[in-house]
């Protein structure tokens, strides 16, 4: 295993307040030291990261890998790939799957896949109910013990409420964060979009906000007396952060995640670009919403209400995402553009600064997923070697030909970004870079 | 290998007519113009026989939804123009054998056609053919979403009957959309058409139906029918010279909408139909339309629909009569590129 010598950057470990300008040394896939001017001889590879960022390996808590059963929109090889690129080291899958991950053989034998064809770590969520169908819970405690970080629907809430509570006891009991996909179904029937003038214009039927916030509503309630770590993912609406925020003042152990998409794009997306289309790739679930919204959500991770950020990396077909919008499935792809849209989000308005934006892409969804433990998402000496290196300023557009995944739906391409990972390290392996690797034992140029 | 994000943009004029939303006063006057010259000459064949405007041409009817009256129009549109009708029946389609609707209105372009006519049970249906073919699109009713010949239909009948059928000007002149707004295409092409021409819109209906975000649409909301058939209503003064009474579309609303039982009809009822009582305090000029299929006895009363009963005049005879001159009119545009 070879050692990595990282000079000149900025480094920043928000795990340990870290706020400085050192090189780092990685041996034996390990952070070996973390100091101004270390000494390069001896070192196999030595990149210069002037000007740029040097942060632990970015974690992302929420991604679709499509395996196993839908390996035509992704595979966990290629999603992983698309990770890499975006800068993260870590992806945690959600378990909508075919079959769904219900069962302590499922969970285990995708461990056992990605440790064949991942480019970076992956660690499976499992359902929280058989077949994710929401009426009978699934085996939480022997899903925790084959490798489960997390519990949770996605796709669908837990819509019956005595299920609910009986999936938030076990998940108590084995100490997994419960992520809750909150949508009220019964308020969202047949709708495809968010409810407002453009749904109006289109035709379409609208998805309330309503439909989220009764359900953070009631799982608040439900939770006061099991005290289950409760998470609530890719939150849409600001009525939602009013919630989240109270509950969080009283001390619940309640969180919440944001969406690149959802931190950028209003509900014009879907009529985009001359306001009578229907642009299928701005389709998701929850939907697009209104600027108050966007504005709530920017401003709910200033003031700490939001402590985590995820993608919900949605990878579809064209053949899927090609059908008139109600019939087209939800979701967009973001591990690629996810960084930069963060930053053009939260940093380049002033909200947050880098140090704290990295918080909410390593520690804190670390700490969600109880990934600290494994020494994830830190750079604290002979922790695991997962380091991202960011290029704040590259300006770049997102084209198609760039993308790794399998599929390509998304609203951003021809997008002109600013901020890229120009290199990301797993387990003291460089798997992607877009800087020069001075080798040892080449001459230097 | 890599897909197909871009996005063309819809031409409005020339070669597509996917909605009356944005679609200038011009090319509606122009279209709304070469409708009354068919339907005072017949067209080039003269009255009731065919013509020779789109002889040669080819136009696919692509039906993937049931129709009988807008079917039966168009067809017959296609044939006084001189043109041959190539039809595709949805039961047993590709469609039905799993092939996307793009594909099917790829698969029946390369077949030669020189015009599509899509009607589809989803919004954006004809829209999203439109941005995979290179052939005239005419959107025949796509969900909810729009249905531009019926409002084109509506405003002719609507001007004809006002006397505006020179000028196509109808500034001064107050609309009524009564009931269920939300889920009819009719009414987003109505609404489009009849303020791009000048006029007035007023939605009324109860909430479930009429919801407040349909201003956006440029209408305006009023939920008492009465009021406003009065004058008093709302600060409408001077009442409606005509009320568009829509078909009550039980099958899309929700749970949270206006049920199809006994109370919800006795509801809607009470408060929105077009009853012999209501219609007889209806002004002198009001006229009266539906655009079809009515349920008789639940939004207007079959003595109104028929002109029979009450006060105002019916108009839903002449709407569909005038059917046929209007799609001659569109198809000849969208084809021949042809708008006076």
């Amino acid at each position: 295993m070879s050692s990595i010598l990282i000079t000149k950057s900025r480094v920043l470990d928000p795990s340990q307040q870290l706020d400085l300008q050192a090189d780092v040394a990685v041996s034996q896939g390990l952070i070996q030291q973390i100091a101004p001017d270390i000494n390069p001889h001896g070192f196999d590879q030595i990149i210069d990261a002037s000007g740029c960022l040097l942060t632990p390996g970015l974690i992302d808590p929420h991604v679709h890998l499509r395996e196993p059963g839908q390996e035509h929109k992704e595979t966990i090889e290629t999603g992983t790939h698309a990770a890499i690129q975006g800068g993260f080291t870590t992806v945690c899958c959600m378990p909508n799957t075919a079959p769904a991950l219900d069962s302590p053989l499922l969970i285990q034998g995708l461990i056992a896949r990605a440790n064949q064809t991942a480019h970076c770590r992956v660690f499976p969520v499992a359902a929280g109910t058989i077949n994710r169908q929401g009426s009978h819970p699934a085996p939480i405690h022997a899903l925790a013990d084959a490798g489960a970080v997390g519990i949770s629907d996605d796709g669908d809430a837990i819509f019956d409420s005595s299920v609910m509570a009986s999936v938030l006891k076990a998940c108590a009991d084995v100490d997994l964060c419960f992520m809750q996909h909150c949508q009220d179904p019964t308020l969202t029937r047949n709708a495809s979009m968010h409810a407002g003038e453009i749904a109006t214009r289109l035709g379409l039927i609208g998805w309330p906000r309503e439909a989220e916030e009764i359900i953070i509503q009631r799982d608040l309630t439900l939770n006061r007396s099991v005290g289950c770590r409760y998470h609530i993912q890719h939150v849409s609406s600001a009525g939602s952060i009013d919630l989240i925020g109270t509950a969080r003042e009283q001390g619940q152990p309640v969180t919440a995640e944001v969406s690149p998409h959802h931190l950028n794009l209003t509900h014009e997306a879907c009529a985009a670009p001359d306001g009578r289309s229907f642009n299928t790739n701005a389709k998701m679930n929850p939907p697009l919403r209104q600027q108050a919204d966007i504005d709530a959500l920017r401003h709910a991770v200033a003031d700490g209400i939001i402590t985590v950020l995820a993608t919900d990396h949605a990878p579809h077909a064209l053949h899927e995402k090609q059908q008139p919008f109600a019939s087209a499935p939800f979701g967009i792809i973001g591990l690629e553009t996810a960084l930069p849209l963060y930053a053009q989000a939260l940093i380049a308005t002033g909200l947050i600064d880098w140090p704290k934006l990295i918080e909410l892409l390593t520690i804190n969804p670390a700490r969600l997923c109880n990934l600290d433990r494994l020494g994830l998402g830190s750079m604290a000496l002979n922790s695991p070697a997962d380091l991202t290196i960011i290029d704040p300023n590259l300006t770049w557009t997102c084209t198609e030909d760039q993308l790794a995944g399998k599929s390509t739906n998304t609203p951003f391409i021809g997008e002109t970004l600013t901020g890229r990972a120009v290199t990301t390290i797993v387990q003291g392996q460089i798997v992607h870079t877009m800087l020069p690797i001075h080798q040892s034992g080449q001459p230097s140029l | 290998m890599k897909k197909n994000t871009s996005h063309d943009t819809i031409q409005d004029a020339g070669g597509r007519l996917l909605g009356l939303d944005g679609v200038d006063g011009g090319r509606i006057r122009g279209l709304l113009e070469s409708a009354k010259v068919m339907a005072e000459t017949g067209g080039m064949g003269g009255a009731g026989e065919a013509g020779e405007e789109l002889a040669g041409k080819t136009v696919g009817m692509l039906f993937f939804e049931n129709s009988t009256r807008t079917r039966m129009s168009f067809g017959l549109a296609v044939q006084m123009l001189g043109a041959r009708v190539l039809e595709m029946e949805a039961q047993g389609s590709s469609l039905a054998k799993g092939e996307s609707l793009v594909d099917t209105a790829l698969t029946i372009e390369s077949m030669g056609v020189d015009g599509l006519v899509v009607r589809c049970a989803e919004a954006g249906g004809a829209w999203m053919i439109a941005q995979h073919t290179k052939c005239a699109v005419v959107n025949a009713g796509d969900g909810r979403h729009e249905h531009p010949t019926q409002g084109l239909i509506d405003l002719y009948a609507f001007a004809h009957a006002h006397g505006r059928a020179d000028s196509w000007d109808l500034s001064g002149l107050t609309l009524g959309i009564v009931g269920d707004v939300v889920n009819s295409r009719v009414a987003r092409s109505a609404i489009a058409g009849f303020t791009t021409l000048g006029a007035r819109v007023v939605c009324i209906g109860p909430v479930a139906m009429v919801p407040e975000a349909i201003r956006c649409l440029g209408c305006e909301v009023e939920r008492d029918l009465d009021g406003v058939i009065g004058g008093m209503g709302g600060g409408m003064g001077g009442g409606l010279d005509g009320v568009m009474m829509l078909r009550v579309q039980f099958e899309r609303h929700g749970g949270d909408g206006l049920r199809n039982d006994g109370a919800g009809r006795l509801d809607y009822r009470t408060r929105y139909a077009m009853t012999v009582e209501r219609a007889a305090r209806l002004g002198d000029g009001a006229v009266v339309m539906h655009p079809g299929p009515m349920n008789a006895g639940l939004e207007i009363d079959l003595e109104v629909a028929r002109g029979e009963a009450g006060g105002g005049r019916s108009l839903i005879r002449e709407q569909v009569a005038a059917g046929v001159a209007v799609r001659m009119a569109v198809l000849e545009e969208v084809i021949s590129g042809k708008n006076v």
